[in-house]
């Protein structure tokens, strides 16, 4: 009989931790499909008549739609150029340059702890004098600290994980560090360092206050997202949860890689 | 290509990239804190550390430097605490993989999240008028509750969604972690007949001290990285009760006029004190986990 009881109470606690963590974002989905009558009720409602009214609606508004645009491509080059810069160097300070490369991932981490208000004041002005405030240009510049500096500090132990003896099989060969770099060491450490890509992508896509300090028309969707808190008289929360959705979907799309990047970061052994 | 060449060729650029960026922030910051610059007029002068020394008899600066402190503590002890209640409890009452990896999926899914989007999820959870949260209230007989804005809750309840996102993913890497145990120790505790929470307490815990010391860090970072979960929440308020250094920087620096030197007075002081305290912090954590 205990036995029964702990097994049921194990379901119940199962049943209520996945409700915690999931609850209020599928709580956010239904909203979103919601008219604001069926959102404005004392109780609230499990059971309605389900609209795509608020997705029309934000995919009618070209506020909502270029912020989309300028996320796609800020993100998109930001992390690119990040990728191209930071896996290199990330290799060489794995495998070339052991004797400074604890210097420069110090150096790279504490870019990390630099408070995003420190960066996003003096380059205010500094964009404003330049002529490149409010610019696509200008976000991609500042977010390459963040997307070149993550590079960096998670492709590091990527390349230290693959196996020596095959970098050095391929230079008793004969071949170039640049060869070996290509052709060995990337395709080995590829599987780790997409999931850093994805990482990098996640920081950059969710980023708000740069955007927010940095751009005025040319802002990006979470910039916009913050600022719809009033279209009209009443908060349209049908449409608030719809534009949540919409900037919520891509980051889920890599959950599976993160748990992946979860296990072979805690196999490698803990710091 | 000769080897040296190829190290030169893939570090400078990233590098010189990174330390350009990082130099000219940084020194933007220290040469605008020394003026009295603003986004409204184009002229100004040197004036010092006088920006420096109306810091320190600024009222509203003492109470952000309070609330960050403030956040600081209550989202890294809640999220670690809430981690390895929930990462202990799961270690010991769900045993089989399929379940574990279902609940794994289920809390990696919250820190996905932008902030932006948690934010507005949890204003519509704690919406007075129509939130589900105030409706389970209201079962139990507790009227209307104000989370966002009674200013003695405000910040408990935003510090909620921080520790909602990041408590349940660190219980995942708790949990990996706790699977990578030796047995070894865990059985000798067992034959000593410990109970359930003194094998946690004093074996596996402890064995987990370096790495929970990272997760601490690590966290402490990113806290002070809320911006966007605040601002989207209560914008700092109500009044100031909720307004973090990085906030009131921001409503000084582009909202109120744009007070361009003063805000980067702040940002300097915040700069200096991040870290410093994470320099000593990183290093007493390397000496106390080694």
């Amino acid at each position: 009989m205990g036995k029964l009881i702990s097994a049921i109470g194990v379901r119940v606690l199962l049943a209520v931790l996945i409700v915690v963590a999931l609850g209020p974002i599928l709580w956010t989905v239904l909203g979103a499909f919601k008219e604001l009558r069926d959102i404005v009720t004392p109780v609230p409602k499990l059971v309605f008549e389900p609209t795509l009214d608020n997705f029309a609606t934000i995919l009618r508004n070209p506020t909502i739609r270029d912020g989309l645009l300028h996320s796609a491509i800020v993100v998109s080059v930001s992390v690119l150029i990040g990728a191209l810069l930071g896996i290199p160097a990330a290799h060489v300070l794995a495998r070339h340059a052991r004797r400074y490369g604890d210097d420069v991932q110090f150096f790279v981490l504490s870019l990390r702890f630099m408070p995003p208000v420190a960066i996003a004041i003096p380059f205010i002005v500094i964009y404003l004098d330049l002529g490149i405030y409010d610019t696509l240009f200008g976000l991609i510049l500042v977010y390459l600290i963040t997307t070149i500096s993550t590079v960096i500090w998670l492709a590091v132990p990527a390349f230290e994980r693959v196996p020596q003896n095959i970098e050095e099989a391929a230079a008793m060969e004969g071949c170039g560090p640049a060869e070996i770099f290509w052709r060995f060491s990337l395709p080995v450490a590829a599987p780790s360092l997409f999931g850093a890509l994805v990482f990098t992508f996640v920081l950059v896509w969710n980023e708000l206050l740069l955007a927010l300090t940095l751009a005025a028309q040319n802002a990006t969707l979470p910039v916009v997202a913050a600022s719809i808190t009033s279209l009209g008289k009443e908060v349209p929360w049908g449409v608030i949860n719809a534009a949540t959705v919409v900037l919520v979907l891509p980051p889920l799309v890599f959950i599976g890689l993160l748990m992946g990047l979860l296990n072979t970061m805690v196999r490698s052994g803990p710091k | 290509m000769t080897r040296k060449r190829f190290v030169t060729l893939s570090l400078v650029p990233a590098i010189g990239l990174l330390a350009t960026l990082a130099l000219v922030s940084v020194a933007g910051a220290v040469w605008f804190s020394l003026m009295n610059r603003t986004l409204r007029s184009a002229d100004y002068d040197f004036v010092g550390a006088y920006n420096f020394l109306r810091l320190l008899r600024d009222r509203r600066f003492m109470n952000a430097l309070e609330i960050s402190a403030l956040w600081e503590i209550i989202t890294v002890l809640g999220t670690l605490a809430l981690a390895v209640l929930l990462a202990v409890m799961i270690f010991e009452t769900v045993k089989k993989p399929l379940w574990r990896n279902l609940l794994c999926f289920a809390f990696l899914v919250p820190v996905l999240l932008p902030r932006v989007a948690a934010a507005f999820i949890w204003r519509f959870l704690y919406s007075p008028s129509l939130g589900v949260i105030n409706y389970l209230c209201g079962l139990v007989g507790i009227g209307p509750v104000e989370f966002l804005a009674d200013p003695s809750l405000a910040l408990i309840s935003v510090a909620v969604v921080d520790i909602w996102q990041w408590g349940l993913f660190f219980t995942v890497i708790l949990l990996k972690l706790l699977e990578t145990l030796p047995r070894d120790p865990i059985e000798a505790a067992l034959l000593d007949r410990a109970r359930t929470w003194e094998i946690h307490a004093y074996v596996t815990l402890p064995m987990l001290k370096g790495p929970l010391i990272s997760l601490a860090l690590v966290k402490a970072v990113e806290s002070l990285r809320s911006f966007d979960l605040i601002f989207v929440m209560t914008g700092g308020g109500p009044g100031t009760a909720t307004e973090t250094l990085d906030l009131y920087a921001y409503q000084m620096g582009i909202n109120m006029g744009g007070r361009i030197s003063y805000a980067s007075a702040m940002s300097i002081l915040l700069l200096i004190v991040t870290t410093v305290a994470f320099t000593i912090i990183w290093k007493a954590g390397k000496k106390w986990a080694s």
